[in-house]
């Protein structure tokens, strides 16, 4: 295997996306204002009271960014690279290179991640920071431990996108998986409304998915809501739920090739 | 030793049958009926290293099946095929960083890089050396006249400069073999020219074993002094390009011209086809009869002004063949 390969991948795919530098001004644009949207209806809901179930607006802002565009990212764009790959055919070409297809993958979309940040997470960060203001971890613990969720958030979204792109190779489509996907996790990741401000069975049954791990849990241990042994554990369950999502891609990757290869697509 | 060996290999794919209409597409969701498609039927062949041959045959013949069972990305129903002494679906990794492959229809630069970018790469992927990597480089952008167009973004290339970048990125890494499917698809005459006077000369003076699918006779007249021709899945002729005539049965033109009229002529060595008088048309019997023959049994009587003997065209050859299975075919009850 050569492991030089998939660094290059990602900093190609973060090259491409200078290419298109107007799409950057839209996606910015676009997240600044679903944020600002954001932070008028919790301003709204909270009508004036400090905190309500024990949290503040300017935690609620704080969540805003850091669910929303910052750990909620283009997933969907993974979707249809692997679903376009499938439909067109064009998925042989990486099977005639020396190289493992969902490796190529993870790197290509890091790269195009890290440039997101860069690019669009930043500047919005900045302008939100410096606008209605955002607020800093509630301890260096949970400071540092932000960036071991922040991976594990990736990753299961990452995961989860290659599931849905890969069973395009029985659908032959990838679009209606995406509506799936967004649907889902628009409400289970916690993205939009926090599990805190649901009622308490339904944020227990979800806390439980691995969709919660995307936006909730990350968001959540930034802001302090998760003890040190909580925030432990659940580092724990995060990983246990990326390692059985990473075996499911690697076996729908395996089955799909040898679909591909047997059969003829 | 063989570098590719093809025994008694079939490649059977079971489509789903989709029933018409709406009603049909409903059906379809609940049960699939399947047919099967034989593309390639019991195909055999060997080729040796430094050999160049051109996969003939019209659309659906199974060209394309072939060249993925060669390069690991299809396995064969029955029968096998080594690549390099190995299976190549099984052992995919290994063979795939000893070939190269092109595509016609199919690109593998990346669309918003420059050409360099890719091929870049390349160089990570197949991990070649950075000094070797470099001489490649120098020397296929010579040859293949890249140095315009290296440093433009691939979705500004022309077709033409788009497929001299595919091929010198399938060959940057040195690969023992390089297949290619229906590279010239496309390309105008100038470019198509170029692109077999390369291949020609990489197979010629690099050694490198060359497999290519093609409709274009031209291709191969000009890449490949060996042919593999199939139709149907089946193996139709392989051997040397001027052998196809005489394989497929068809003969050698005689004309001979005289300036006054000789009457009726007969010969052993040939069949009278049409008589004009003054010029005279024959087709010749045997493929070792040479115009001495021919002159020989005519003698001097004759008021010969002229004599010409005219290979048939090999793409008139082929053509003739294919319809000819197509009629009789189509004859078939």
């Amino acid at each position: 295997m050569r492991a030089a390969a998939y660094p290059a991948f990602a900093l190609t795919a973060f090259q491409s996306r200078l290419v298109y530098r107007n799409q950057v001004w839209a996606s910015a644009f676009g997240d600044l204002v679903s944020i600002f949207a954001r932070v008028a209806i919790w301003t709204a809901l909270f009508a004036g009271a400090s905190q309500v179930d024990g949290i503040t607006l300017p935690e609620m802002v704080t969540y805003s960014l850091l669910a929303g565009p910052l750990l909620y990212w283009e997933y969907s764009r993974v979707l249809y690279d692997v679903g376009d790959a499938v439909r067109t055919g064009d998925v042989a070409v990486f099977l005639l290179k020396p190289l493992h297809y969902p490796s190529y993958l993870l790197s290509t979309h890091f790269g195009h991640f890290a440039f997101e940040c860069v690019a669009i997470v930043l500047p919005v960060g900045l302008i939100v920071g410096f606008t209605v203001g955002l607020l800093p971890p509630a301890s260096p613990f949970h400071g540092l431990m932000f960036f071991a969720y922040w991976a594990v958030s990736w990753l299961i979204l990452f995961t989860l996108a290659c599931l849905c792109g890969l069973l395009a190779f029985w659908l032959l489509t990838a679009f209606s998986l995406e509506w799936f996907l967004m649907a889902i996790m628009s409400l289970f990741s916690g993205a939009i409304i926090p599990l805190w401000f649901l009622p308490a069975p339904l944020a227990t049954a979800f806390g439980y998915m691995p969709f919660a791990w995307i936006s909730y849990y990350p968001s959540a241990v930034y802001l302090g809501k998760l003890d040190v042994a909580a925030t432990w554990a659940h580092l724990g369950i995060g990983l246990v739920w990326l390692a059985v999502l990473t075996a499911a891609v690697l076996a729908l990757w395996a089955k799909a090739r040898h679909r591909l290869i047997v059969q003829g697509g | 030793m063989a570098i590719i060996a093809a025994s008694g290999v079939e490649k059977i794919f079971r489509q789903p049958k989709r029933q018409a209409g709406f009603g049909g597409a409903i059906r379809g969701l609940f049960s699939q009926e399947f047919t099967e498609v034989r593309a390639v039927d019991g195909i055999s062949f060997e080729i040796q290293p430094g050999e160049a041959v051109g996969y003939l045959g019209p659309n659906g013949a199974g060209k394309s099946t072939m060249i993925k069972m060669m390069t690991g990305i299809l396995v064969p129903t029955t029968g096998t095929v080594e690549v390099l002494g190995r299976e190549p679906h099984s052992h995919r990794i290994t063979n795939a960083a000893e070939i190269g492959v092109v595509f016609g229809q199919r690109s593998q630069l990346w669309w918003d890089l420059p050409v360099r970018d890719s091929f870049d790469l390349n160089r990570h992927i197949y991990d070649i050396p950075a000094p070797r990597f470099a001489d490649n480089l120098a020397r296929l952008t010579t040859m293949l006249d890249m140095a315009g167009y290296i440093d433009r973004p691939v979705r500004q290339l022309s077709l033409g400069q788009r497929m001299r970048a595919e091929i010198a990125m399938a060959l940057l890494h040195d690969p023992k073999i390089l297949f290619l499917d229906e590279p010239t698809i496309g390309l105008d005459v100038v470019a198509k020219d170029v692109v077999r006077k390369f291949l020609a000369d990489v197979n010629r003076n690099s050694g490198t074993t060359i497999i290519l699918t093609t409709h274009d006779l031209v291709d191969i007249e000009e890449i490949c002094p060996r042919l593999i021709m199939v139709d149907d899945g089946k193996l139709l002729f392989d051997g040397e390009l001027n052998r196809l005539r005489t394989a497929l049965g068809s003969r050698r033109r005689l004309k001979l011209e005289f300036g006054t009229d000789p009457g009726p002529i007969t010969l052993k060595t040939a069949q009278l086809v049409t008589d004009e008088g003054l010029a005279k048309h024959f087709l010749l019997e045997s493929e070792q009869t040479s115009i001495l023959d021919v002159l020989t049994e005519l003698g001097s009587v004759h008021d010969l002004t002229d004599i010409k003997l005219e290979e048939p065209d090999i793409e008139e050859v082929i053509r003739t063949f294919y319809q000819n299975k197509l009629t009789s075919a189509g004859a078939r009850p």
